[in-house]
């Protein structure tokens, strides 16, 4: 078991290893400049890339940037910001994504769950068809497009919420942000819920459990909840991931100051921030890559059988 | 089960915890849409106009400029020229930073050093520019920062040395480049940290951060009670709303969200016909001049008979009012109008739109046979051209190129037209690589003199992206940057021909000037806009 542990950790260090490299080379032949040029001169700019090391060869700059990494540091920024340490702006940015990504997580998993087990439980009937047909389109329809919906009728047409997201009154106005990321959510976690439901409840253990006199919550929640959310949870965490890290088109369209708009930012702004863009890269993958570790070892530790596959094709 | 239910309510509660539910300020705030994130809110790094604009309301220099773009004293009450017009000495009036702290001389001195030492993008205003003593050198990593020809000889007093008189030196001082800084303040920061939060920023003019994280998508300033004169702003603050969405802007501003807002030219169309916002409805002049540059490194457009069959192939009445439809102008001159007056007659330098008429305007046949001539002489039946332009900038300049495309195809046979469009970023750095036929560019005046746009086109100049070249024209504009037209009169006839040289050769194809529509909500009044500099001042603001 721990060797399997060890060689999983290996696997996503060197993993994580890759995507910085590729990033960091990506990004220096990209077209543009770390800092705007309309009005300097060609000295200038040398001059400019000369302070921020972007003279030296790639891989020297590279084993720079790592070595500044292993330190826990991001550097400072290179065209953003006049130049701030990254960190702290970062660290302030991907807390606003957090928090609707938690709202998102908890409203998405809520709903979903309920819409599953009413689905499941009349299945075949009127609620089941309705709860498939909703799931359906919540998979189809592109988030933006709920978002400027509820946008336009919840805070255009009846003004209730705020039209832009608002820190100072951070719980209400994140109520249709949050909500809006949650529709993905929603859908997935719905047909899941259903479909792992309704194979369990006609499994025969349920039955037994039945005939034992086992009725009503108690099955439920016993028997049947427990066996079908396994599933569930695996197609959960990947979707945890993507709410956390925040939604550009999200971010943009309420103005919320997250990982997403700084992201836009350092691309689209005055100059390519380059040090913003690995940042954000890093930490995206960094959190993709230890989601997928902590499943991977999950696995190993729930079903022997992954483990021991693992080691035969080794 | 249980379990799972536990730990996501636990979760809920922390976020809910982690936030305050009341509303900070209160009182009279001005709602106001910002176009994009502040991207620096330290002098020394500042390079677009959102980000001048919050800075300006906050921090003042020694000069700034008046509803009608006159100059007028600001933290300086007065100042001496010498006779030579090379010493500037300017006396401070008393004022404060927004933490008590009287402003000095001395936060020029550390200020203005401290910009030619980093050598950022704006530094170029002390050496090209503003002819500070030494400033060239410094910047060029030749000279300490100490040499710098800015002194203070008490703590009420400023002397500035120009190596040559410039004769718009005065109207330099508003930007946002020569503003003082705090020096005691500054230096108590860690590096780099400076303005990056309200703790971390001083402010001596009508505001003061009270809400800003790098990036943020809200900003909210409040007045600053320190002010000199705190007696002429009447609002309690303004909250600026980043919003990028031509459609959000309009919503936000009907619901009452915003109070004033850009919009672009297809919404701007709509409203007109609207009766309940067109009285909102204004048109600013903000300060770009769209035009195109021809490469004159490519073997077809260095001659010049082809640049004038474009400039004269392009129907500009019609690309702003069915293409770009805010508001602008067509351009037939090469330095926008309503920055730049006379310093004794008020005369606008660009007035009179009709000045070139020979070399530049819409007409078809001029234009052909301007075509058929360079036709002739390069010897080629067929010419294919690259035209660059940014698409990252909302949609208008997409479909300006769209149109020059369809207009100079159909009114120039054999002429085709390849769009190219790209990240403004990599447009600029493909211009400056001379990687380009045509590119669509665009300059706002950054001090109320036509060398701003004139200075663009001299040999050797960064921004001279299509590499033009005329001795006449580079000796004039050096003459009038080295002060030696110490005779007004003489200095505003020199540019005149100049710009003359500019439209004679097509060196560029002017467009149009830029100007923005605005919905401004009934009852706010006050709001200064300007051409150059802060695009829009709200000291004097007022919500009835």
């Amino acid at each position: 078991m721990t060797k399997y542990i060890a060689k999983r950790i290996l696997l996503a260090a060197v993993t994580l290893f890759v995507i910085i490299f590729v990033l960091f080379v990506l990004i220096r032949i990209m077209p543009g400049n770390p800092f705007p040029v309309e009005r300097m001169s060609a000295e200038m700019i040398l001059q400019k890339r000369a302070e921020l090391g972007l003279d030296k060869p790639i891989l020297v700059q590279f084993a720079d940037y790592m070595r500044m990494l292993l330190s826990g540091n991001f550097g400072n920024g290179t065209s953003l910001y006049n130049g701030a340490p990254i960190k702290p702006i970062l660290l302030a940015c991907l807390e606003n994504s957090f928090k609707i990504g938690v709202l998102s997580i908890f409203f998405g998993t809520a709903v979903g769950l309920l819409t599953g087990i009413v689905a499941a439980l009349n299945r075949g009937k009127f609620l089941d068809g309705l709860c498939t047909v909703l799931s359906i389109l919540g998979v189809c329809i592109p988030s933006y497009v709920f978002m400027i919906f509820l946008q336009y009728f919840f805070a255009y047409k009846i003004p209730f919420f705020p039209y832009f997201f608002d820190p100072s009154r951070f719980l209400f106005s994140s109520i249709m942000p949050a909500l809006s990321l949650s529709l993905f959510t929603i859908s997935t976690v719905a047909r899941f819920t259903r479909n792992e439901m309704v194979e369990v409840l006609n499994s025969d253990y349920v039955k037994l459990a039945e005939s034992k006199g086992l009725q009503g919550f108690e099955l439920m929640r016993r028997h049947v909840l427990r066996n079908a959310l396994i599933p569930v949870v695996t197609v959960i965490a990947p979707l945890v991931v993507d709410l956390l890290t925040g939604a550009m088109v999200m971010e943009k369209i309420y103005g919320v100051n997250g990982v997403g708009k700084l992201m836009v930012d350092a691309i689209a702004g005055e100059g390519v921030d380059y040090n913003y863009v690995l940042a954000l890269g890093i930490v995206f993958s960094s959190l993709y890559i230890g989601v997928m570790l902590l499943l991977d070892i999950l696995y190993g530790i729930i079903d022997p059988r992954i483990r021991l596959s693992a080691k035969e094709a080794a | 089960m249980r379990k799972l239910w536990i730990v996501l309510l636990a979760l809920v509660l922390f976020t809910a915890a982690g936030c305050g539910e009341e509303k900070p300020g209160g009182g009279d705030y001005l709602p106001v849409m910002l176009e994009r994130s502040v991207i620096s809110l330290d002098n020394d790094y500042i390079m677009d106009t959102t980000s001048m604009e919050v800075l300006g309301n906050c921090v003042e220099g020694l000069l700034r400029q008046d509803r009608n773009d006159k100059i007028i004293p600001a933290l300086a009450d007065s100042y001496d020229i010498s006779e030579d017009g090379k010493i500037y000495t300017f006396h401070l009036r008393d004022a404060k930073w927004s933490n008590g702290d009287d402003v000095t001389a001395e936060d020029f001195v550390f200020a203005w050093r401290r910009v030619c030492a980093d050598a950022n993008e704006y530094a170029y205003m002390f050496s090209d520019i503003g002819r500070v003593k030494n400033a060239a050198a410094i910047i060029s990593r030749k000279a300490a920062p100490v040499t710098l020809g800015v002194s203070a000889p008490d703590s009420k007093t400023l002397v500035v040395e120009l190596e040559e008189p410039v004769p718009f030196f005065l109207s330099l001082m508003p930007l946002h480049i020569f503003y003082p800084v705090n020096e005691k303040f500054f230096s108590s920061l860690a590096a780099r940290t400076y303005a990056t939060t309200p703790e971390t920023f001083l402010s001596n003019s009508a505001f003061t951060l009270e809400d800003y994280k790098p990036g943020a998508a809200n900003i909210r300033l409040r007045k600053n009670k320190n002010y000199w004169d705190a007696a002429s702003v009447h609002l309690d603050g303004l909250a600026y709303q980043v919003v990028t969405s031509p459609d959000d802007a309009l919503t936000a501003f009907k619901n009452g969200t915003l109070k004033l807002v850009k919009i672009d030219g297809d919404h701007a169309k709509n409203i007109r016909d609207d009766e309940s916002l067109a009285k909102n409805l204004r048109t600013v002049n903000v300060g770009h001049m769209n035009f195109l540059v021809f490469n004159t490194r490519n073997e077809n457009l260095a001659n010049q008979n082809l640049r004038l069959a474009i400039t004269h192939a392009v129907d500009r009445e019609t690309l702003v009012n069915d293409y770009v439809m805010d508001g602008s102008q067509p351009a037939y001159t090469a330095v926008r109008p309503n920055f730049a007056f006379n310093r004794y007659n008020d005369e606008d330098f660009s007035a009179d739109q009709n000045k070139f008429a020979e070399y530049v305007g819409y007409d078809v046949k001029k234009a052909r046979g301007y075509l058929d001539l360079a036709k002739a002489e390069l010897g080629a039946k067929t010419f294919e051209l690259g035209l660059l332009y940014s698409n990252d900038a909302g949609t208008t300049l997409v479909k300006v190129a769209q149109a020059l495309k369809a207009q100079l195809e159909a009114n120039l046979p054999g002429v085709t037209i390849n769009l190219q469009p790209m990240t403004t970023a990599e447009r600029l750095d493909k211009s400056k690589k001379q990687r380009f036929d045509i590119v669509l560019d665009a300059w706002r005046p950054d001090y109320a003199d036509p060398t701003t746009y004139l200075t663009l086109w001299q040999t050797g100049n960064a921004n001279n992206f299509g590499l033009w070249s005329n001795a006449r024209y580079d000796e004039i504009i050096s003459d009038c940057m080295s002060g030696d037209y110490w005779n007004y009169d003489d200095y505003w006839a020199a540019l005149h021909e100049a710009e003359g040289i500019v439209m004679r050769e097509a060196a560029i194809a002017p467009l149009y000037f830029v100007n923005q529509t605005i919905l401004l909500a009934d009852g706010v009044r006050g709001i200064e806009f300007h051409a150059l500099n802060l695009p829009r001042v709200f000291k004097f603001a007022t919500i009835k």
